[in-house]
């Protein structure tokens, strides 16, 4: 009996230091996997780095900016958020503030690039088009129509308090709200296809820009002060401005960035050029690969720059992994 | 490497496959299974199910399951600008009939507006109780700034009904004449209700140019004209024959036998599917509002994209109340109509 009870109580220490040591490695990880596609392409890289360089178990959480940053402030979970667009949610600031939440790095080192676009050969055929002032003296070049962003966009409320402080629509140009990003990528889409006029809202890098030649619409100086208050839906005075980069970072919970530094020093690093995340992207589209092949393509492809992100240790045991 | 490689070297077919391409993208999955595969040399005698992809593996000469997917879309590609020389103009009048409506809700005054769907539901249901539930769900939307959405809403869910009356009839009607067409019908009415609304928005989406109206209105019909083909279908299948042969030995004719005594007694059923066909048709009001169509949706949208649990909650009461509106008005119709078609029963 009492041979069978210590024997019992043997295995149950042996299990127990076995899972202890698994965890102290890196244990369970949730990441965040956004919506959209450079977000997708962000977590499946990472993810990957995670759990095969650094041993965790992940967890990838299908969601977007203002739902994880929700989750964040009240349940302290998921425990790494990637391609945090601040400009878009004012809570982020608060959080950061509070302490919740820590910033690591810029996912997207040039930042994100809202802006109102043309078409490429449409400012071939008219070179003013490709400023504000000359396609709202000529909408016809344009169709007479914007193309607006879905709500829940932040780009949509600049773009609605852009359009009220440039008065878009006493000048001719019909503003066409459309109900989802994917409308509005067709739409984009089908104009160039068949080389017709489009004037609307989008950002970079997308995979859509980065397969169309599109020109950003110079909409005059950058005043940043005027771009913070457009950003607010409640803005009292929109103001005219052309719009300002957006910073674009990895965030973790307090938590997890206090237990796990190695993690820590490997996300801050994890960072891409709109050139390289535009390329991803196009490659992607042509090929229709989801975000998990095009992780897989940049990591076999493009071996210099993870490496440089990667802690040595990890870098040998993916060296073995990707050839 | 697994299994199929064997079978496909006995099978002599080397040369063959090996003149496929062997390129495009791998998954991480891939990628690791390799790295395993050249440390431990295993998988040689694995044999998962052989779908495209395990196939294409083995013998790159088979396509794989991502490259039937790209046929497919070809394939409607290559047909779309065909297809849109005919549709276009088909579709045209709704596109007209949408937009007219729109504006008559833009236009008309709300008070104007208010007394003449409270009239028609008079007219409809002769019942001052419903008249009453109906103005005062209008003038509770009107107090928290919703009757404006309401309103689109209802235009757009009146257009599409009345499309989808005029055409789902005539099918219900040549449904239940001939046996052949009803066995063609109903696996596309089958397919037309389970299919995910999303599924065919994508190529309505490609047919379409997004900022027309007619591109939620065909997606709105082809999802609520189901019910009243079926249950016009139902209505006069269910029309007792021996009338029929009475009316035969009058000397009508079918079509004077249609109108005369088929219609009138299914039209019970018929006002069921049309029941049916008017709350099918709000249920799609989100969906449409995802390809830019106005009204109600348009908040639920909002609530949702901006997590704002309240804008959500009472866009989509509002669509509950405008389904109760509907639901007892029709219902007080069918009531009438039933009790009138009592009458003429001998």
């Amino acid at each position: 009996m009492r041979l069978r009870v210590s024997l019992a109580g043997a295995v149950t220490a042996a299990l127990i230091s076995l899972n202890a040591s698994a965890q102290a490695d890196c244990g369970q990880v949730t990441i965040t996997e956004m919506n959209w596609a450079s977000g997708a392409v962000v977590t499946a890289v990472s993810s990957f780095l995670l759990e095969q360089g650094y041993g965790c178990q992940v967890k990838k959480v299908p969601t977007s900016t203002v739902p994880a940053l929700t989750s964040l402030a009240e349940t302290g979970k998921p425990d790494i958020l990637t391609e945090i667009w601040p400009a878009v949610a004012d809570v982020y600031f608060t959080l950061e503030k509070q302490g919740k939440l820590v910033r690591v790095g810029n996912v997207l080192s040039d930042g994100g690039q809202d802006g109102w676009w043309v078409p490429k050969y449409l400012v071939e055929q008219h070179p003013e088009a490709a400023t504000l002032a000359g396609i709202m003296a000529h909408p016809e070049w344009v169709g007479g129509q914007f193309n607006n962003g879905p709500s829940g966009w932040g780009g949509r409320v600049s773009s609605d308090n852009l359009i009220k402080a440039f008065e878009l629509e006493q000048h001719g140009i019909k503003v066409f709200n459309h109900g989802s990003g994917e409308t509005l990528a067709a739409s984009l889409a089908s104009a160039y296809e068949s080389k017709k006029p489009w004037f609307g809202y989008y950002w970079a890098p997308t995979g859509l820009l980065g397969k169309y030649p599109m020109v950003s619409v110079d909409m005059g100086p950058l005043d940043a002060d005027k771009a913070k208050c457009n950003a607010r839906i409640d803005c009292a005075t929109p103001g005219k401005t052309s719009w300002p980069t957006a910073t674009v970072l990895t965030t973790m919970s307090r938590a997890f960035h206090d237990s796990h530094p190695d993690i820590v020093a490997l996300m801050s690093k994890v960072s891409f050029t709109n050139t390289q995340m535009g390329e991803l992207l196009a490659w992607q589209e042509s090929n229709k690969a989801t975000a998990d092949e095009t992780a897989a393509y940049f990591l076999t492809q493009h071996k210099r720059v993870w490496q440089a992100w990667v802690s040595d240790e990890a870098g040998r045991k993916l060296d073995a992994i990707i050839q | 490497m697994s299994g199929y490689n064997a079978v496909f070297e006995s099978l002599g077919l080397q040369g063959w496959c090996s003149a496929g391409t062997q390129g495009g993208p791998v998954t991480l999955a891939q990628l690791l299974a390799k790295a395993k595969a050249n440390q431990a040399g295993a998988g040689e005698g694995s044999l998962p199910f052989p779908s495209l992809d395990a196939l294409n593996s083995a013998c790159p000469a088979i396509p794989r399951t991502r490259d039937m997917t790209s046929a497919i879309e070809h394939g409607f590609l290559t047909v779309r600008d065909g297809l849109k020389v005919v549709l276009d103009p088909l579709t045209q009048p709704l596109s007209w009939l949408l937009e007219l409506s729109l504006k008559v809700v833009d236009l008309v005054p709300w008070w104007l507006m208010i007394l003449a769907l409270l009239a028609l539901t008079w007219w409809l249901s002769r019942s001052l109780r419903i008249t009453a539930l109906a103005g005062s769900i209008l003038l509770a939307l009107g107090l928290v700034d919703h009757l404006h959405y309401a309103l689109q809403t209802m235009a757009i869910v009146f257009t599409c009904t009345l499309i989808c009356i005029l055409a789902g009839l005539p099918i219900g009607i040549l449904m239940s004449r001939s046996e052949r067409f009803k066995s063609a019908a109903l696996p596309v009415l089958d397919m037309l209700q389970t299919l995910p609304s999303f599924v065919y928005l994508i190529p309505l989406i490609f047919l379409f140019s997004v900022t027309e109206p007619k591109l939620y209105g065909i997606a709105i019909i082809l999802y609520a004209i189901v019910p009243v083909v079926r249950l016009t279908d139902l209505g006069i299948r269910q029309v007792d024959g021996s009338v029929g042969e009475a009316a035969e030995s009058f000397g009508m004719s079918g079509w004077q036998r249609l109108t005369s005594v088929e219609l009138p007694l299914a039209l019970p059923s018929i006002m069921a599917g049309v029941n049916q066909t008017i709350m099918m048709a709000l249920s799609m009001v989100v969906i449409a509002s995802l390809v830019s169509a106005p009204g109600l949706g348009v908040l639920v949208l909002r609530g949702i994209n901006n997590l704002e649990l309240g804008v959500g909650l009472v866009a989509g009461l509002a669509i509950v109340l405008l389904a109760i509106a509907f639901d007892r008005v029709t219902k007080a119709s069918m009531a009438r109509l039933s009790a009138q078609s009592k009458g003429y029963n001998p």
